[in-house]
């Protein structure tokens, strides 16, 4: 087992790679009552369309990979929950764009816990009747997220900036869509999707890596798997002539919501793993500097009354896309998505962009890059996401160390450009007359 | 260990290794009224913006990212008959950053925030004020439109109809905030100050000794400081108060209410948590197997237990045209503990379930804090680790049938699409 020691952070990390691929991590964590176990496959709500070298492809449901999820859940002699109930542990899932996550947390029985994670996730039972159940739990969620305005905000935004690409879908489909789930399409997903090689295994808390890896180890030599093959995922080619530069739509709502978005494209990406992450942390500094709550372009906005404080923005880069978005509830949208824009497009020359702001506002990502390793599950979930190579959390505050200036005005020119943005707005409802 | 500093202001220690931060958290108690909640709301709000010393956002701001990115925030919630206003602030511990003096400097700055606001004449700054209660009313305003959060602040109007006070979110009310003026939230401002209860809190790798010199300076006023009895109680009523809502949503939700007279230093406490694991509480429950699951009738289907108020409340999320089949069935949940239907792996995984979470909690500084905050007030219920889970773990299946006997339903409320 690989052991790294991490000085700055006062962490030992131990990692293996296991015969049929899964990818172990251990992180030992003295005096925490809670163990963590987080078991995450490389596959998500936008990897609909795929297959494997050589083969011909093919196409599933929208929100399949949330369905599964849920339906893993379920075995012939019942709930999954109910034996994680009686082992004292919570279990949970979740799926995002391009990852499907199982985890529980236990402050006993670690090793029967464990186990169930392993078992539950690697044996999938599916029938047509219990597929049938789950579509009208799913659309109850579904609803739900339809009544939700972040929600619908969210998906409005990246509506516009991927009218093609599945990412403008929501995670768990349609109710139409997932109608048309059935239990072969999902053993498809499965066998695909779940393959030990396209999957990591985190442990979190007070435990001994040599004594769980070998519980780990044994567990996976008692299955058969298939031999490793390489998945292939299809995406459909946009260009930014295609970004829907601006759409609107009405909810019940008191104040119209904007957003404003900016699409990334992957080709203007650095190739390397190290340098696309300077770029991902150069983008975020130079977004702070520019728009943070030290900056006098927010204090300028928020004191005119176009923002309060439900303006946020963020980053989002991911396996395949990265773009940002700049929000907020305002009773002037037109004036808050032109004066954002502005600013963006005007990032090289703003005064904002100095040194002095530079140098505190790493300051600020260094220490709340301390108080989120507080949080075993954070820090379980930024490892599992895998998207820097040989670079994990544990290497970032050398990397933010060793930022400049320089490496935030290059990721600038990488991703801020004018055909590249687009508007979504969330109005209340006309009133009727 | 805690460390009275004068009447009615404490601070308590919890020296631990286990986090790389450090937690400061200050907290105001008052007698809770409609009228407060909603000037405290704003006063959070102005203390939150700037100060004396730091006019504006950005100079807060830049102080808090020179601190290597210092959390700070208030916030305003509400127990039982609490009103309590909340100040935490989170700091990276000095030993990793190798600046040593980082949580002398967290609590010089909530001396700032605390005892230099931005007043001037006795009242606050004109231009903050108005924006920022500008901002809290659109604030207000937008609550509602999380439906979750709507139906459980309907349901609690419900239930406390006939108590002005009680039935007011800890945030206030709208119609109250448009009245306020900068010079009464300076009277609010000076009431919090000298008249509420204060308890200290610092979590993290300190010494008290360190700890108690840096707290000593702030500045606390000497005066008499309002408690209370902590829980509220009122009547039953002999009839069922309903209230049906339409929106324009897509998914309906049904809220329920009901008197458990169950409170924090009673006994029945651990034999109501076992009931309400049982009930609605865990993946495990009634109501998640047989409404969810089994019916597949709603999204989420649970219950909660307030021992502060005596309450207990059913949430669910589901279409709108099954409300009497899942007003049924839940009800056909509550009858079948009530008939004492509870076989020994359900006791046994409910009690392994509440012992889990219990573990976890100590593993959160600010449920470390919500421990102590509670020993504070309520001296009598403390108790060590292993006597709570003592209390847990004996609890018997006829103790958890005599509290299901026990709840009486008193509020529906119900949203449904239009």
């Amino acid at each position: 087992m690989n052991k790294k020691r991490y000085e700055q952070i006062n962490e030992t990390l131990y990692e293996e790679v296991l015969a049929n691929g899964l990818k172990v991590y251990i992180l030992p964590k003295k005096d925490f009552h809670k163990t963590y176990g987080l078991f995450s496959t490389n596959y998500g709500s936008i990897d609909n369309v795929f297959g494997y070298q050589g083969e011909s492809l093919k196409t599933v449901p929208d929100g399949i990979a949330h369905f599964l999820e849920h339906k893993l859940f379920e075995k012939e002699d019942g709930d999954i929950f109910q034996k994680f109930g009686e082992q004292g542990a919570s279990a949970n899932a979740f799926t995002s764009f391009t990852r499907t996550s199982y985890l529980f947390s236990a402050t006993d029985q670690v090793k029967e816990n464990l186990l169930t994670l392993l078992d539950f996730v690697q044996e999938p039972y599916f029938t047509p009747e219990t597929v049938e159940k789950e579509k009208g739990i799913i659309g109850q969620e579904i609803q739900m997220y339809q009544d939700d305005p972040v929600w619908r905000q969210f998906f409005g935004i990246l509506n516009n900036l991927y009218p093609k690409h599945p990412l403008h879908i929501d995670i768990a489909g349609t109710v139409e869509s997932i109608d048309q789930i059935t239990a072969d399409d999902l053993y498809t997903c499965y066998e695909t999707f779940y393959h030990p090689s396209n999957m990591t295994l985190f442990i979190v808390g007070d435990v001994n890596p040599e004594e769980v890896l070998e519980w780990i180890q044994v567990n996976q030599a008692g299955k058969k798997f298939s031999e490793t093959k390489e998945i292939i995922r299809e995406f459909p080619v946009e260009t930014a002539a295609e970004i829907i530069p601006f759409s609107a739509i009405q909810m019940p709502v008191n104040r119209p919501k904007a957003v404003l978005g900016i699409r990334g494209f992957q080709e203007q990406l650095p190739s390397n793993a190290k340098d696309q992450l300077v770029f991902r942390t150069g983008i975020n500094l130079l977004l702070e500097m520019l728009l943070g709550n030290t900056s006098h372009n927010y204090l300028q906005l928020y004191q005119s009354g176009v923002i309060d404080d439900t303006f946020g923005f963020e980053f989002s880069f991911d396996r395949g896309f990265h773009f940002a978005d700049f929000s907020t509830d305002t009773n002037e949208p037109d004036r808050f998505t032109e004066s954002i824009q502005k600013i963006l497009l005007n990032f090289r020359d703003d005064s904002e962009v100095n040194e002095k702001n530079f140098t505190l506002l790493k300051k600020k990502m260094l220490g709340k890059y301390f108080q989120s390793l507080n949080s075993l599950e954070y820090i379980a979930n930024q490892f599992t996401q895998d998207l820097f190579g040989d670079y994990t959390l544990f290497d970032l505050p050398q990397l933010i160390q060793e930022m400049t200036l320089a490496d935030c005005l290059i990721a600038g020119e990488q991703f801020i450009q004018n055909k590249a943005f687009s508007r979504f707005y969330l109005e209340p409802l006309k009133k009727e007359v | 260990m805690t460390i009275p500093i004068q009447p009615g202001i404490s601070l308590t220690v919890i020296p631990t290794e286990k986090f790389k931060t450090i937690r400061l958290f200050i907290r105001f108690s008052t007698p809770h009224t409609r009228k407060k909640a909603t000037s405290r709301t704003l006063l959070t709000s102005l203390l939150e913006t700037n100060s004396l010393n730091y006019p504006t956002q950005t100079a807060l701001s830049a102080k808090l990212a020179e601190l290597y990115g210092a959390s700070f925030g208030l916030n305003v919630s509400k127990r039982g008959n609490l009103h309590q206003v909340n100040v935490s602030m989170t700091v990276v511990n000095g030993k990793y950053i190798e600046q040593e003096d980082v949580f002398s400097q967290a609590v010089q700055f909530l001396k700032e925030i605390l005892f230099y606001p931005n007043i001037c004449d006795n009242q606050f700054e004109q231009t903050t004020f108005e924006l920022e209660k500008k901002n809290l009313i659109a604030y207000l305003e937008s609550v509602q439109e999380d439906k979750q959060t709507l139906a459980s602040l309907k349901i609690q109007e419900l239930y406390f109809n006939k108590n002005e006070d009680q039935k007011t979110p800890s945030f206030g009310e709208v119609s109250d905030l448009e009245k306020l003026t900068a010079s009464d939230l300076n009277e609010t401002y000076r009431q919090m100050l000298e008249e509420d209860c204060i308890d200290i809190f610092v979590v993290g790798d300190l010494s008290p000794e360190v700890v108690q010199k840096e707290i000593a300076q702030l500045p606390f006023a000497q005066g008499l400081r309002q408690t209370t009895d902590i829980f509220y109680r009122q009547p039953l009523e002999n009839q069922i108060r309903e209230e049906k809502l339409t929106q324009e949503v897509l998914q309906a939700k049904l809220n329920l209410a009901y008197a458990t007279n169950i409170y924090y230093d009673d006994r029945k406490r651990y034999p109501l948590m076992i009931f309400n694991g049982l009930f609605g509480g865990f993946p495990h429950s009634k109501l998640f197997l047989n409404v969810r699951e089994k019916a597949s009738l709603a999204y989420y289907a649970s219950s909660s237990v307030d021992t502060f108020r005596g309450l207990m409340t059913v949430q669910t999320g589901i279409d709108g045209k099954n409300r009497s089949a899942t007003m049924a069935l839940i009800e056909a949940q509550l009858a079948s503990l009530q008939r004492g239907e509870i076989s020994d792996e359900e006791l046994a995984k409910t009690k392994a379930m509440l012992k889990n979470q219990y573990l976890l909690s100590l593993d959160n500084p600010q449920s470390l804090i919500e421990t102590k905050y509670l020993e504070n007030w309520l001296p009598e219920t403390k108790q060590t680790q292993k006597q709570f889970l003592n209390h847990i773990m004996s609890v018997t299946k006829e103790e958890v049938q005599e509290v299901a006997q026990q709840v009486s339903l008193e509020a529906v409320f119900f949203l449904d699409g239009e």
